[in-house]
């Protein structure tokens, strides 16, 4: 059993601290996304647990033994890299041979291995050829065969399919799953796409400016985000984020959002406001409904992507992002009833941003099961 | 609109073609002088096609003169130069590239600096250098020497062929278990080798042409290059072998044609990266 710890790892760059202090504790087997914006510390994560980073402070595991200090080729890992990073004069067969080479297994076991990857890929009809010969999910495909090879403890993968065309990816999505599910090896995924995290992972980082900002499972980080940061990420289209106010009354909070009253439920946050309380406030687009409640909105553009169109509305000063089914005739300017799913309002402090909803500290479910 | 067109371009033929011959004639008259007869040498008016060929001159020079010795001289002093020159210059340039240290970029830019001083101002510091190593008179002073003015050159021509090198390479041979030397050697270097055969012509052709450090710092025959040698041997106050100088002269001219009759493609390629990144 593999699993991967960060503790308390700093990582400064000269004067620039990338990451101030992560903590992180991966399961083994589970599939784990690093997910951030550019320049989050999601590649110098995956960089330090490889060994190309050093990390200026604290520790790494991976299993039972503290990594710090080893080279990258004694940690039994492997990576995917986003250039892919394919040795050009190489064939694909030498390619994949390459870790069994350099980790010294025996010359006449390495066919066989090779053989084997290359079917679990279905790269057996270009083992002969170079890199340069192949398209980008053909390059994709050698990448996974060289680090699965070798069965190492965890893979890591950075980007591996921002290369890749739109189609190709979705179908790579799919074979990465598989051969997570197959091979129950952990691995460490790095990517900006939300798409990619919420499809594959048993569990996503969200970063953000090199601190860790939830560690959850998909369906945690979508349906209770813990911050703002996180509401605002995860999700297209995005949540409506808006300023509110929270003041109680008898025994019920009522938002105030923009010129909208808003009864909450009683057990709605997990403190009760002294006062008013200032907050930030974020709603799904799904979780607006259109054409009933006793708001008014006015349609201000309407988005149809065919079985969904997205809508933008302004309701109480608020303009509101709205999904709703496809079918559903709107116009510009069009003035509409507006309501809003009271239980799926997220609430957050609006200085620290931290959730203040009741339900955050809902148990989650074991990862890595959640996939079998 | 086409014959004023054909008509400049066979101008420009006729221009180039010129030009050609301007500058092949001397290559073109050493090449004719040597299987020329003496006795029809100083003849007036020349003839520019001798009226017979000799090889005379070829075989007195092999087997009268030190010809053979200047020439395995040379051969090893440019070939050691080259290797000298490219061993800590690849790593060099691998360190300047890859890793971040204090004074990195001084150094790379004090390399440069060697080339603001002209060498005739170093020969006399650096004879009295090898005077006191005990290595006057050698052909290993003469590979210190060109060293340090081929290194720079070359160190700079090698760093922009590894900043070429994608760092993703050296990152994926190092977690796929190789050690930092052998990442170099399986995944720089083969990708890196175009650039250091390049810069290895360079070296090469610069330390076979080189006279200057040659004459100033070797006088002894067991140690002279061709460049000196041959001088030194055929050129007396008194008088001066023409048919035995063209004749060493094209033989001294034979390893840089064959190189760049093989490696051109090389040479240009050297050329393109010192010049858009160095």
């Amino acid at each position: 059993m593999v699993t991967v710890t960060f503790d308390k790892v700093r990582k400064a760059f000269g004067e620039a601290v990338a990451i101030p202090s992560l903590d992180l504790a991966i399961t083994s087997g589970e599939f784990v996304s690093l997910l951030g914006p550019s320049g989050c510390g999601k590649t110098t994560t995956l960089r330090m647990l490889a060994g190309l980073e050093q990390p200026t402070a604290g520790e790494i595991m991976i299993g039972e033994r503290t990594v710090n200090n080893l080279a990258p080729s004694e940690r039994d890992i492997a990576m995917v890299f986003q250039s892919y990073a394919l040795y050009p004069h190489m064939s694909v067969r030498e390619n994949i041979a390459y870790p069994l080479k350099k980790r010294g297994v025996p010359k006449a076991d390495r066919p066989a291995m090779v053989q084997a990857a290359a079917d679990l890929l279905q790269l057996g009809p270009l083992l002969d050829r170079k890199p340069r010969q192949l398209s980008g999910g053909q390059q994709q495909r050698v990448a996974l065969g060289r680090a699965l090879v070798r069965e190492p403890k965890v893979f890591l993968l950075d980007e591996p399919l921002s290369n890749l065309d739109a189609k190709l990816r979705a179908h790579m999505r799919a074979e990465l799953i598989e051969l997570h599910r197959r091979l129950g090896k952990t691995m460490v995924y790095v990517t900006h796409d939300q798409l990619e995290a919420m499809t594959m992972s048993t569990r996503i980082a969200v970063m953000q400016g090199g601190e860790l900002q939830q560690f959850a499972t998909p369906a945690e980080i979508y349906h209770r985000p813990a911050n703002t940061f996180v509401a605002g990420f995860i999700g297209t289209p995005s949540m409506t984020l808006a300023d509110g106010e929270i003041t109680m009354d008898q025994g019920r909070p009522v938002l105030k959002l923009g010129t909208l009253p808003l009864e909450l439920p009683a057990n709605h946050l997990s403190e009760r406001p002294e006062g008013t309380r200032r907050v930030t406030v974020a709603v799904r687009p799904e979780d607006i409904l259109i054409g009933t409640g006793s708001f008014r909105a006015n349609v201000r553009l309407v988005e149809p992507t065919g079985h969904e169109s997205i809508v933008l509305v302004n309701a109480g000063d608020v303009g509101f992002t709205v999904r709703v089914a496809g079918d559903t005739v709107l116009k510009a300017g069009e003035t509409i009833p507006l309501d809003l799913r009271r239980e799926r309002i997220h609430v957050f402090d609006r200085e620290s941003g931290r959730r203040l909803n009741a339900d955050l500290a809902a148990a989650t479910a074991d990862p890595v099961r959640s996939r079998a | 609109m086409m014959p004023a067109r054909r008509s400049t371009t066979i101008l420009a033929n006729l221009v180039t073609w010129g030009l050609v011959l301007l500058i092949s004639f001397p290559l073109i008259w050493m090449v004719v002088t040597s299987v020329r007869p003496q006795t029809e040498l100083f003849q007036i008016p020349p003839t520019v096609i001798p009226r017979a060929i000799t090889f005379e001159h070829y075989i007195k020079l092999i087997e009268e003169t030190p010809f053979l010795r200047y020439f395995m001289n040379s051969m090893i002093l440019a070939t050691s130069t080259t290797i000298v020159v490219i061993v800590v210059g690849t790593l060099g340039a691998y360190s300047l590239v890859r890793f971040s240290y204090r004074g990195r970029e001084t150094l790379a830019a004090l390399v440069l600096f060697t080339y603001l001083l002209p060498s005739v101002v170093l020969i006399i510091p650096l004879y009295l250098m090898m005077v006191k190593l005990g290595l006057a008179n050698t052909l290993t002073s003469l590979v210190i020497a060109y060293t340090t003015f081929a290194l720079p050159y070359a160190l700079w021509l090698l760093r922009s062929f590894m900043a070429g090198v994608p760092e993703d390479l050296e990152s994926a041979a190092l977690v796929d278990g190789a050690s930092r030397i052998g990442a170099f050697v399986d995944v720089i270097l083969p990708q890196a080798l175009p650039g250091i055969i390049s810069t290895a012509l360079f070296t090469f052709i610069l330390a076979w042409n080189e006279y200057l450090y040659a004459l100033v710092m070797v006088n002894s025959d067991q140690a002279r290059p061709l460049t000196t040698g041959v001088m030194n041997m055929l050129i007396t106050s008194f008088n001066i072998e023409w048919s035995l100088l063209m004749a060493a002269s094209v033989m001294m001219s034979i390893p840089l044609i064959i190189i760049f009759a093989f490696l051109q493609s090389y040479l240009t390629r050297g050329f393109g990266a010192g010049g858009v990144k160095g």
